[in-house]
């Protein structure tokens, strides 16, 4: 599913912020990526989800070493991982349902094929109230969950998720998790950048830590 | 609503982001190019009709001695030359122009005061030649001089090919100020689709790491500047339809606004020329900024 070999990242002349990083995600597995602010989580999930090259190593995600992938296929390869940012990255213009949307719209799916799957997931998230609310009228918990029923809603094959419990009360954080695990055993990949140890230990997954930009794998993967 | 029409529909974009500064600098280009092409069609028009008026006319001037009361030989000059040019096969009608006549086409210069009657005025002849017919000026102009010595033979197309000229530079003049208001216009868009994509380079990067292909994302952009150049460049051409029109009912009143210049006014046909304004910056805009976008999308990985 994704491999990483050797991957180092600088930006310019700075200092490497991941360094000969190398693990591998198999098709259908639940990880957990730890470690302390500014160790490098971000970065390593922005090369997951291809959001730009690494200064070394390999990258083989879906099968396509990335180095060699010609560019007109990364929009196929990105449009199979659903990704919440921890910024949310919510289009302030569009409503709750077109951005949980908006996905199966890049996708070229005809909305009354998917309105049904769109209003389902949000009365999942606990959303199905606020369909035609836009962002800035929602909060900070309810926004973050707009943000992960957009990744998980066109069922990809890899999910990134960059602190998703972070905004919500534990409830919902529960509802949230229990959500992941459904995707995951529906069959897709998933990893989730935590602070959260209650979270971990809950789960009982494989945890891989970053340390100084270094991996260290301090958990088995789940069987 | 499927990815292309999302993209196209504007939904895409935020509504707000319009700028209303280039909306006006596109409709002043328009309106400039507006004028610069009605004024392109009148010349081409008046070319024409001044082409058309003296086409197939020569002019026969018998011209009076320097000095002194004109010489009785001026009249039998004259009916020489007639008689010459009524017998040459081709011509059709023979007109001498009689000294009345020919006192009123010099008053709007000279005015009507003692001088005009004092001056020596040539004997003019207009002769009108029948369609198709190939005269052989020179020899015509020979057998004027051996019937007529102090006449001179005028079929205008030194005239015609002045006016030609005149109206030519006018006819390309404009299309060169149509062409600079295009890249201008083109410029602007470009300009104003950078500043559009940095303003907006949360949604585009989002829209991009999501698996948006660059197409979707540039439709997204170009329908915004293509609608926004097409409404601001039809309220430019509309503005300048107006003043053709303005111009057109000063000409039905009887007044004329440009004295010396052919009328100012458009007919019908040719205000529908101005179509072409709002439909060239529409597409301007849309290509510029479809080319811009695509251009910035190629920086990103």
């Amino acid at each position: 599913m994704l491999r990483f070999e050797n991957v180092g990242m600088r930006f310019g002349p700075g200092p490497e912020i991941l360094r000969d990083v190398t693990f591998s995600l198999e098709a259908g597995s639940f990880s957990f990526l730890t470690g302390p602010s500014g160790a490098g989580k971000t970065t390593l999930l922005k090369l997951m989800y291809v959001a730009g090259p690494p200064s070394r190593g390999l990258i083989t995600l879906f099968g396509h070493d990335l180095s060699t992938t010609k560019r007109n296929a990364f929009p196929a390869i990105r449009r199979r991982i659903g990704v919440v940012f921890q910024d949310f990255r919510l289009l302030a213009h569009l409503s709750t349902f077109d951005n949980v949307a908006l996905p199966l719209r890049l996708a070229g799916h005809r909305e009354q094929d998917y309105a049904h799957d769109v209003k389902e997931l949000l009365n999942w998230v606990g959303l199905g109230d606020r369909l035609q609310a836009k962002p800035a009228t929602l909060s900070g918990g309810e926004q973050q969950r707009v943000a992960i029923a957009r990744a998980v809603v066109a069922r990809p094959d890899l999910l990134l998720a960059d602190e998703p419990t972070g905004n919500v009360d534990a409830e919902i954080g529960q509802r949230l998790i229990r959500l992941f695990g459904e995707l995951n055993r529906l069959g897709t990949t998933v990893l989730i950048a935590t602070h959260d140890r209650s979270l971990i230990e809950r789960t009982k997954a494989r945890e891989m830590r970053l340390v100084d930009g270094r991996l260290v794998e301090l958990g088995a993967q789940r069987t | 609503m499927n990815a292309k029409s999302l993209a196209a529909s504007g939904q895409i974009l935020p509504r707000d982001t319009g700028a209303a500064p280039l909306d006006i600098v596109i409709a002043i280009m328009s309106f400039l190019a507006a004028l610069a092409l009605g004024a392109s069609l009148i010349a081409d028009r008046a070319a024409e009709s001044w082409r058309a008026g003296l086409a197939g006319r020569i002019t026969v001037q018998i011209l009076p001695p320097a000095k002194g009361a004109p010489d009785p030989a001026l009249t039998t000059e004259t009916a020489a030359a007639v008689s010459v040019l009524e017998a040459t096969p081709g011509i059709l009608h023979v007109l001498p122009v009689s000294d009345q006549e020919a006192r009123q086409l010099v008053e709007p210069w000279l005015g009507t005061g003692a001088l005009i009657s004092d001056l020596p005025l040539p004997r003019l002849i207009d002769a009108t030649i029948a369609s198709g017919t190939q005269l052989d000026i020179a020899a015509l102009a020979q057998k004027l001089k051996t019937a007529a010595p102090d006449s001179m033979l005028d079929d205008h197309s030194r005239w015609i090919s002045r006016l030609k000229g005149l109206a030519d530079a006018v006819i390309w003049s404009a299309y060169g100020i149509l062409a600079l208001i295009a890249i201008a216009t083109a410029s602007a868009v470009a300009f104003a689709t950078r500043a559009g994509l940095d303003a907006h380079h949360d949604i585009v990067a989002l829209l991009h790491q999501m698996g948006a292909q660059s197409g979707f994302i540039a439709r997204a952009f170009e329908w915004h500047y293509f609608r926004a150049a097409l409404l601001a460049a039809a309220i430019g051409a509309a503005l300048a339809g107006g003043i053709f029109l303005a111009a057109s009912g000063l000409e039905f009143a009887g007044i004329e606004p440009a004295p010396f210049l052919p009328p100012l006014a458009l007919h019908t046909g040719e205000l529908a020329w101005l179509v072409a304004v709002p439909a060239g910056a529409g597409f301007i805009a849309w290509a510029t900024a479809r080319l811009s976008v695509l251009a910035a999308l190629r920086r990103i990985y």
